[in-house]
């Protein structure tokens, strides 16, 4: 097998779920929305880190690619919540998601 | 392949992209109400026109594009169906926007940024693909689903979707890029571990336990269901629609071409998880549907359930492809109807409102007070319940006909335990719409005819294919023979 890393894959892999696992509780903990929505931000960067680890096993450009994919639909997706997340402040003047909750039964 | 095949074979996709520029280059220089509506709705039928001439470049099985897209006759089957129903939903959503939203025009750029998203899908052999379609009818549909600029309910609902379907699409990557570290190859066709290595089982099992949590959370499967009726209920119910039909019929499109190419239902792991999801699914969405008094939250349950039985479908296809598709498809084309039917209902009567009106109550009496939505709202809560003479029938005999098929006994046993709790609430729906409503309830006018045309001709299409399927059945089954399954 050619393996273009010093790095074992199995250590770069745990950073990674580690990272993905500190994004995914922030998301479920935190409250502001501002704070849910870096956390989804680190869970997208885990992702592309566990891409890029996994394109280097492979000593192959692919999972670089598919990282740039992955910052393309960060942007994208970061670009729409700011949007609403600047609606929230208006009409709800408040950034704590559970303050605004008004959909439940 | 000659490069002209693929244009040709590409024709729908260049199409849809080049109506969808034309429409943002014609918002930006004056903005006409009318004008973008018109566009939208032309380049979606010609979109679909399209696919006959893109369907001769097609000869024998499958034109493939690089290592992204394999468009083959079952792909266009599924693009023609997603964009009839991007279509009501333009029709709908014209009036919607006319009567209720002070900014109209980029709603139409959204529903076909969504649209070309969905088309995508069915296409994508490659795990690049798969995401970006995702994404593309992901992206828009959260500013869809916020789009009133002044109601609080739909505003909290995008932000709901945006978190949570976000927490969805990472799963999937990195169970994407698991899969990837121990196969080599982001090809659905290559993504079994290639040197069979312990550890590159391992990859290739935790991965897939990622890439089908975040299918999951996409198609709102119980555990990961939470979103699904606050979402469905803070909505406009014509962006409801919209979410409720085209973006999961999309996802399941790709993950059955998924669960083909690459074989993954051949690992009993999978397999197992998947048919204890579809267990619970049928079963728990169907209960929680019976403690609803709203419309919008009863059918985001019902669809929960739907999903569920699909998964029959997804998992039939391991030792009969071509059965599988053909459940699917007309699967597809039942549920499209009665839930496009059943939200375009909602969106009709709530044209006049300030708020929608989607309380069970608010269409008590609704046969006699506004006979042809009362009708249709009728015909689609007994097609949703699989009684006979609607399409939703076949549907669901299909499912069975395919899990007997499987030898698939439990799930066969939670289809009919969940239909039959779904009979009871279904049926509310009807009684309620059947009674006679009181004496100072007003009649319901002023609703526009385009609606009320678009709801009629629904209710049509489910009593014609529940009462004579043959032709329907007989094309599914012509193209995806056609298509080498």
């Amino acid at each position: 097998m050619t393996t273009a890393l010093s790095i074992p894959l199995e250590h770069v892999f745990f950073l990674a779920i580690i990272l993905f696992l500190i994004g995914a509780f922030g998301v479920l903990i935190r409250r502001n929305i501002i704070f849910m929505l870096l956390s989804l931000e680190i869970m997208m960067n885990a992702c592309g880190l566990a891409f890029v680890a996994a394109g280097a096993r492979w000593a192959e450009p692919d999972g670089q690619i598919m990282f740039m994919f992955i910052l393309a639909l960060a942007a994208a997706e970061v670009a729409v919540a700011l949007g609403l997340v600047v609606q929230l402040a208006r009409r709800f003047e408040t950034l704590d998601i559970d303050r605004a909750e008004e959909l439940n039964g | 392949m000659k490069l002209a095949t693929m244009f040709q074979a590409g024709l729908p996709y260049l199409v849809l992209t080049g109506g969808l520029l034309v429409v943002m280059i014609g918002v930006a220089i004056k903005r006409t109400h009318a004008v973008a509506a018109v566009l939208t709705i032309v380049t979606l039928i010609a979109t679909t026109l399209s696919h006959i001439v893109a369907y001769s470049a097609l000869g024998d099985g499958a034109v493939q594009i690089d290592s992204m897209f394999k468009i083959d006759g079952v792909a266009y089957l599924f693009n023609i169906l997603f964009l009839l129903a991007a279509l009501v939903v333009a029709f709908l959503g014209s009036e919607f926007l006319n009567r209720r939203i002070r900014f109209k025009e980029e709603f139409y750029l959204l529903l076909l940024c969504a649209t070309l998203g969905s088309l995508v899908l069915p296409a994508a052999v490659h795990f690049a693909s798969l995401i970006l379609g995702l994404e593309i009818v992901g992206i828009s549909l959260y500013a869809m689903i916020a789009y009133p600029e002044k109601a609080r309910p739909p505003l909290e609902a995008g932000l709901k979707y945006l978190v949570l379907s976000g927490v969805g699409s990472t799963a999937l990557l990195f169970g994407m890029a698991m899969i990837y570290a121990g196969s080599g190859s982001m090809e659905f066709a290559n993504s079994l571990p290639s040197d069979g290595s312990i550890e590159g089982q391992y990859f290739y099992l935790i991965g897939n336990a990622f890439f089908w949590s975040g299918i999951a959370f996409k198609l709102s499967l119980v555990p990961f269901h939470i979103w699904t009726p606050d979402v469905y209920h803070g909505a406009p119910s014509t962006v409801t629609a919209f979410l409720a039909t085209v973006s999961k019929g999309a996802v399941f499109a790709v993950v059955l071409r998924y669960a083909i190419e690459g074989n993954v239902l051949d690992s009993g792991n999978v397999q197992f998880a998947l048919s204890v999801i579809a267990c619970v699914s049928m079963v728990i969405g169907n209960l929680l549907a019976l403690l609803q008094t709203n419309l919008k939250r009863l059918l985001a349950y019902s669809s929960i359930a739907h999903m569920g039985y699909l998964l029959i479908a997804l998992l039939i296809v391991e030792s009969n492809s071509a059965l599988g598709y053909e459940t699917l498809i007309l699967y597809l084309v039942g549920y499209f109807l009665m839930t496009l039917a059943a939200f375009g209902v909602v969106s009709v009567l709530s044209m006049n409102q300030e708020q929608e009106l989607d309380s069970i109550d608010s269409v008590c009496g609704l046969l006699w007070r506004q006979p042809i939505a009362g009708a249709v709202l009728i015909v689609s809560a007994i097609s949703l319940a699989g009684i006979p003479l609607t399409i939703g029938f076949f549907a669901k005999y299909y499912l069975f006909y395919a899990g007997i098929d499987g030898g698939m006994w439990t799930l066969i046993g939670a289809l009919v335990v969940g239909s039959a709790i779904g009979i009871y609430y279904y049926l509310r729906i009807v009684f309620t719409a059947i009674k006679r409503p009181a004496e100072d309830a007003e009649a319901m006018t002023g609703l526009p005819w385009t609606g009320l045309g678009i709801l009629a001709f629904l209710g049509l299409c489910m009593l014609v294919f529940g009462i004579y399927p043959t032709n329907l059945i007989n094309l599914i089954q012509n193209v995806v023979q056609a298509s080498g399954f």
